[in-house]
């Protein structure tokens, strides 16, 4: 296989994978940052309901 | 003694070289200001018109006008006519060649004369109009080329959002926020990160990417900053990302090389394009529901019908161009 094909596709992986990190945890802070608390009791409620919708 | 007397000559020395200064720079305003406008006109002339009869013998001798591109200025272009307005006061430069509309073009007039005075020389740029194009880019996405309309993309989101009128326009709102993030943010890493990178081929799995980030980070965002307008939009926003008008609109500001000013009026354009569809469809459905339609017509197909229809409605607009 032509290693200069082999090279872009490994630094397309790189990158692309840093690009993901990058957003990834930036997506993980702004959801920490702007997290907003949700009473537990609507999802126990939700639970013991019958949930066929 | 001395001290002061310094002082008191450097001080006028320097309201001399002010005065110098500021008559060169009215001087300069003056030929300036007498040049109303420079532009193209066609392929191969530049208009130029005056504020006042110029001297025919002045104007028709080519010796007085020096044209060159900007980025070049020791290529002279040659010009080959030159012919005066009826009034004396606009005058055209003809070119052999085609001029290149692209890069402005920088026009030297020398001692303009009219009515026999000496007005000095006037440096001027004949350009593009360049908020015009932006404009035209605009009312492009918008009208001319709509996205649902003409290319019939993001059907399926137009379809299941145009039942009722506040849905739409909720829907088209939200959507125009969300194509303008996620445009301007695919052109940057377009432009900055995969074309240095020759990793142009990746660019249909990046822009998903990114409007799944954006739709994801206004989410998120908004739930906190703005619960109202969330309750309002947070239906729509998931939708968004089902759209492929918010993926056709960073393909083609990829495949058009476009900057950040035209990427910015081509989302917006698209986005309000979307909105106005979805307006106009909205109000016909809801007159729909008290229309007689045949049993058979009831619902989705008539809405493909009355969308076939707008269809050509703005088939009225193609072939328009603006500047």
């Amino acid at each position: 296989m032509d290693p200069t094909l082999v090279k872009m596709a490994l630094g397309g992986l790189a990158l692309l994978g840093c690009i993901g990190l990058f957003f990834g945890i930036g997506l993980a802070l702004a959801a920490h940052k702007f997290s907003v608390e949700v009473n537990p009791k609507v999802e126990e409620v939700k639970e013991v309901l019958a949930g066929a919708q | 003694m001395s001290a002061s007397r310094f002082k008191i000559a450097s001080l006028i020395a320097c309201i001399a070289v002010g005065a110098v200064v500021l008559s060169q720079v009215c001087w300069a305003g003056l030929a300036n200001r007498f040049i109303q406008k420079t532009a193209f006109k066609g392929k191969h002339d530049i208009l130029i018109s005056f504020a006042a009869p110029v001297d025919k013998d002045w104007a028709l001798n080519k010796a007085n006008f020096r044209v060159y591109e900007e980025p070049d200025p020791d290529i002279k272009l040659p010009i080959s006519k030159i012919s005066l307005g009826p009034d004396n006061k606009s005058l055209i430069l003809h070119f052999d060649e085609e001029l290149n509309q692209s890069q402005p073009h920088v026009v030297v007039i020398k001692n303009i004369r009219s009515r026999g005075k000496n007005l000095g020389t006037a440096m001027v740029k004949a350009k593009k109009l360049y908020l015009g194009f932006l404009f035209s880019i605009f009312i492009g996405a918008m009208l001319i080329h709509n996205f649902v309309f003409t290319k019939y993309l993001g059907l399926c989101v137009f379809f299941g959002t145009s039942q009722k009128r506040s849905t739409a326009v909720g829907m088209g709102v939200t959507f125009t926020i969300v194509m303008v993030a996620s445009a301007m943010m695919s052109w940057f890493l377009y432009q900055f990160v995969l074309k240095p990178f020759h990793l142009d081929y990746l660019q249909i799995i990046v822009f998903i990417g990114l409007v799944s980030l954006s739709v994801q980070a206004v989410d998120t965002i908004l739930r906190k900053v703005n619960p109202i307008l969330f309750k309002a939009f947070g239906v729509y926003l998931v939708l968004v990302i089902a759209n492929c008008i918010i993926l056709a609109v960073p393909l083609i500001l990829a495949d058009n090389e476009y900057n950040a000013a035209e990427s910015f009026m081509l989302a917006l354009g698209a986005g309000l394009g979307f909105l106005v569809a979805l307006f106009l469809m909205s109000s016909v459905r809801e007159r729909l529901e008290l229309a007689n339609v045949p049993p058979t017509y009831r619902g989705l197909p008539i809405a493909f019908v009355v969308a076939g229809l707008f269809a050509l409605a703005f088939l009225g607009f193609s072939g328009m161009s603006i500047f």
